[in-house]
């Protein structure tokens, strides 16, 4: 199991992101939590996570807006969405604009570990010619 | 079925050059989007699966479930389209179409929803059914079936829903203050966590209702309100939804408030919506991953039952489902001393059978002196209700009752009777006595295929012809459980045949129509004579003469709880778009992107095509067939290819040799299917002449329409596409082909194996002998298996690597012995001593410590 990985969660719900955050450093993850997009962007402009995990919806911006800036800026940086309410027309339209995988609340902490450490894998290993 | 032996055309068609390096690193990025496609397949599957269940017996379910999947499921296909674009260098983008055509059909389906429910704050009992769960949870979703679809006496009343709780907890703007008090909560710290539990459940329970909320309670409550003489007064019961119903324990922990009068319904509500931080449930939600809004506290109000006597009845035995009798406790005035233990109370067994005889009697001491509890009449009442309930809701219940002054009865609760907790056995006397009572059996000893009991005139059916005479109710006797005869299990009312085990497909198919069915019944054609009328134990593998009544009585109930409800037709409609499978053979002219027509469809054709584009990588990279290295086998003239996908080989391994002995591969699903391939040695009987290992080999793989020393029959080569951790092995032995492919990641997610199989040169008969029992053997290993004529597909996903290589081990072995079974099929005897050997094969295969 890859430990050590830096996991930077956007989330405005504060109870699932401080409990998750401190659940995923107990299994040997550095975990940072973001309330806002903007409080994200600050955090990954500084180089420090290697997966993020975004909320769809965010106080201060449409999250797929926020997704759309983060690929824009580091489009290798793997983004999972994780969201509370599931649509199919979101689900795709995060797919289109680069996101890892998107997943639905509630969701088990081993199933999101395994996501998390697949999104990373897959970020990491070259992807086929561009020809 | 993937052959990609046969579509290995030309090698050395002009594409561009690359220098060693780069190949490899073009492969390698080939390989990373081939595998994740492999897990977004994986992932798609098992979702499917799922949806296929939920129309099963079960808990109900709601728009979320449906909703979820669906999205989950699209989001997968999607990348598995994806991921084959990439793989492929761009090509089949036209799958983006159907895949658009079907979600966007998917999307009006869902968006049919029930508009009934969703947003109600407050629902009358008399609207609330099982569809409803989503906003009344399933405790008051249940109750509402009782009252609206059963038809038995419930209190009248309404539920608070769960979008009633949510505004309630908005428009206090609570859900900031409690997420800060829970943030940081140390679970272990007790002390702590009790004292943040009480702080929020004060917030919350001093916390102003909304104006609008408080006067719907009150109007509903004033409805209740029929008679001027006495005051009303309600039990309100919490009816929590999002938590795991099966777990009863957490499900007790929230309340219930009994005689609640006007003034106090409001704080009462807000208590029991408080409830929702006891610090027990805390626990529990954060442990599973739910967040406050996945738990939703819906809240029954319910006109209090002014109860003479009340209680709690099992409609079975808790330790013994198929006990003919109810259990019944039954105490003076309100259910709840009964329910939570803190009064003596009378138990009564009471038969299932009408007219309902009480069996048994057992009062406390004290209460010797005071009246009945229960009379007899009443007794019989409430035992039929029992058995009422447990028919509908198919599944023994544990219901809560209660009886008023006037003499009417209530059901105030019915759900799912838990197994029995350790220490808390009880005694059968009665049900041994009524075994004791029955006639002896005319034929005894069968497997039972699908529990129940059936009565009717044994129909025997040899061919097809006797397929179309078969009439409907008449018990269906045969030799040998063949797919072919479920069409006739809609009018069937019980199997009974002479061979066969419970994983065969026919016992599938018998599951799921409720038709109660006995395999492995030695005689049965001898001894059950057309015509004659016959009474069927399935549960206990018996077939009496005539009619046996308290067997009758026993007879299962068929489990459909939610059918027919508005969420079970979206699901039922939505599954059109997602798991019928018309792609099924690749060869086909109509293995097209534009004939995808399900989310079925597109995952088959993704993976079909990403196996192939994995098989000819090499030819469309201009490098060469060296790509494919010889197994070094001894002694098999069948040719054994091995093709690197990643890390495959060891890396001492000489890329330039044309031959590759079994101590350089690394691929360890490769390693597990050899081992079960070379196991045992292939012995008769039949006594066929045999050279060992070699001669199975050479006899399976000769194709007398090519010469298979000739190099460029590719037919009469096996592949394996390898990598350390997975392995994809098309086989074709004789006449019949296999596929078998595995994959053992990090992560669970990312397991399974999957076995295909299909055709052989043997007539119909013995073809379909042969995958049932390849079935058979790989149902009772665990595999989901499914068949469709001569085709069968079997599949595991997301088990540990150890579990999947034993699976791998016994697919290796299958692949080579089933030619063997082929040859012995005619005969029912040595089938069965067969099945018996591989049976026992297989067992010391999995005993055997794996080699290497």
């Amino acid at each position: 199991m890859t430990t050590e990985l830096k996991i930077l969660l956007i989330d405005d719900e504060i109870d699932f992101v401080e409990t998750t955050g401190k659940r995923l450093i107990r299994r040997g993850y550095l975990a940072k939590t973001a309330l806002t997009c903007a409080a994200g962007l600050e955090i990954i402009a500084s180089g420090w996570p290697e997966v993020v995990v975004l909320d769809v919806m965010l106080p201060d911006r449409d999250g797929m807006d926020c997704l759309r800036e983060i690929k824009e800026k580091w489009p290798t940086l793997p983004v999972i969405l994780l969201t509370g309410h599931a649509s199919m027309e979101t689900g795709l339209h995060g797919l289109e604009c680069g996101a890892s995988d998107y997943c639905l609340k509630p969701i088990d902490l081993e199933t999101l570990v395994e996501k998390i450490a697949i999104a990373h894998r897959e970020s990491r290993a070259p992807g086929p010619l561009s020809s | 079925m993937t052959f990609l032996l046969d579509r290995l055309t030309s090698f050395f068609h002009g594409k561009p050059r690359l220098t060693p390096a780069e190949l490899q690193a073009a492969f390698r990025g080939h390989y990373k989007e081939f595998r994740a496609l492999l897990t977004a397949n994986n992932n798609a599957l098992e979702l499917m699966a799922e949806m296929e269940q939920a129309l099963g017996p079960g808990h109900p379910f709601g728009m979320t479930f449906v909703r979820g999947n669906c999205t989950a499921l699209s989001v997968n296909i999607y990348k598995m389209i994806h991921h084959l674009t990439r793989l492929a260098d761009g090509r089949y983008a036209e799958l983006d179409q159907p895949f658009r055509a079907i979600t966007k059909q998917l999307e009006h389906i869902i968006a049919s929803r029930p508009a009934s429910a969703e947003g109600a704050i407050i629902l009358a009992m008399a609207e609330v059914d099982a569809s409803m769960v989503d906003q009344v949870g399933e405790k008051m979703a249940n109750l509402g079936e009782v009252k609206n679809r059963v038809g038995l006496r419930t209190p009248d009343g309404f539920v608070i829903t769960a979008t009633a709780a949510r505004r309630f907890i908005e428009a206090n703007n609570l859900q900031v203050e409690i997420n800060r008090r829970l943030k940081g909560l140390d679970l272990d710290n007790l002390e702590e966590l009790y004292t943040v539990s009480a702080g929020i459940q004060g917030l919350i329970s001093n916390a102003p209702l909304p104006a609008e909320l408080e006067e719907a309670i009150l109007a509903h409550h004033h409805q209740l309100d029929t008679d001027p003489q006495a005051e009303l007064l309600v039990a309100l019961r919490s009816s929590a939804l999002g938590e795991d119903s099966s777990n009863v324990s957490f499900a007790g922990q929230y309340r219930t408030q009994l005689n609640v009068s006007r003034e106090f319904v409001g704080q009462a509500y807000k208590e029991i919506v408080a409830g929702k931080y006891k610090s027990q449930a805390i626990v529990y939600q954060q442990q599973r991953g739910y967040r406050n809004q996945d738990v939703q506290m819906c809240v029954g109000c319910l006109r209090m039952v002014d109860g003479a006597v009340s209680g709690v009845m099992y409609s079975r035995a808790p330790d013994d489902p198929r006990s003919p009798f109810v259990i019944i406790q039954a105490a003076p005035g309100l259910a709840s001393t009964v329910v939570d233990g803190s009064g003596a109370s009378d138990l009564f067994r009471v038969s299932r059978s009408a007219p309902h005889p009480i069996l048994h009697r057992n009062m406390p001491p004290k209460s010797a002196d005071s009246r009945l509890t229960l009379t007899d009449a009443q007794a019989a009442e409430l035992a039929a209700m029992g058995v009422r309930l447990e028919e509908h809701f198919g599944t023994p219940q544990d219901i809560e009752w209660s009886i008023d002054q006037s003499g009417l009865l209530y059901i105030l609760q019915s759900r799912p009777l838990g197994s029995p907790a350790p220490g808390e056995v009880q005694e059968t006397s009665e049900s041994s006595a009524t075994a004791d009572d029955l006639p002896s059996p005319l034929l005894a000893g069968g497997v039972c295929a699908s529990q129940g009991v059936g009565y009717g005139s044994v129909f025997t059916v040899r061919s097809s012809l006797d397929l179309l005479r078969f009439p409907k109710g008449a018990v269906l006797v045969i030799e040998t459980p063949y797919p072919d005869w479920a069409s006739l299990l809609n009018r069937a009312v019980a199997v009974v045949s002479e061979t066969g085990q419970q994983a065969a497909h026919l016992a599938t198919v018998a599951r799921e129509f409720g038709i109660p069915a006995i395999f492995g019944m030695n005689q049965a054609l001898a001894t059950l004579e057309n015509g004659s009328l016959v009474t069927v134990d399935a549960t206990a593998g018996k077939v009496y003469a005539g009619r046996v009544e308290p067997l009758l009585a026993l007879a299962a109930p068929k489990p459909n709880l939610m059918a027919g409800s508005p969420v079970y037709k979206i699901l039922t409609q939505a599954l059109v778009h997602i798991t019928p499978l018309n792609l099924t053979d690749p060869t086909s002219p109509f293995f097209r992107p534009e004939a995808c027509q399900t989310l079925h469809d597109l995952t088959r054709f993704c993976h079909e095509k990403a196996v192939v584009e994995m098989f000819t990588f090499g030819e469309r990279y201009g490098f060469n067939d060296k790509a494919a290295k010889q197994l070094v086998v001894e002694n098999s003239p069948a040719q054994w290819w091995v093709i690197d996908l990643d890390d495959g080989f060891t890396p001492d391994f000489d890329p330039e040799s044309r031959y590759i002995h079994l101590g350089h591969i690394t691929s360890v699903p490769m390693q597990a299917i050899w081992q079960g391939m070379t196991a045992f040695p292939w012995a008769g009987p039949p006594p066929v002449s045999l050279g060992g290992f070699g001669s199975i080999i050479f006899q399976s793989t000769r194709n007398p329409n090519l010469d298979p020393a000739v190099r460029s029959a590719m037919a009469a080569k096996n592949y394996f596409l390898i990598s350390k951790n997975f392995c994809n092995l098309s086989v074709r032995l004789g006449y019949h082909f296999a596929l078998v492919e595995a994959n053992l990641g990090e992560f669970l997610t990312e397991n399974y194996v999957s076995f295909q199989f299909k055709g052989g040169a043997a007539d119909q008969d013995r073809r379909l002998l042969r995958i049932r029992l390849i079935s058979e053997i790989l149902g009772e290993f665990g595999f989901r298996v499914e068949q469709k004529v001569d085709a069968m597909t079997a599949r595991i996903e997301k088990k540990p690597g150890t579990y999947l290589l034993e699976r791998l081990r016994i697919l290796g072995y299958l692949l080579i012995h089933t030619r063997q079974i082929d040859m012995v099929m005619a005969d029912q005897g040595m089938a069965a001593s067969y099945q018996q050997k591989i049976m026992t094969d297989l067992h010391t295969l999995l005993d055997r410590p794996p080699e290497g």
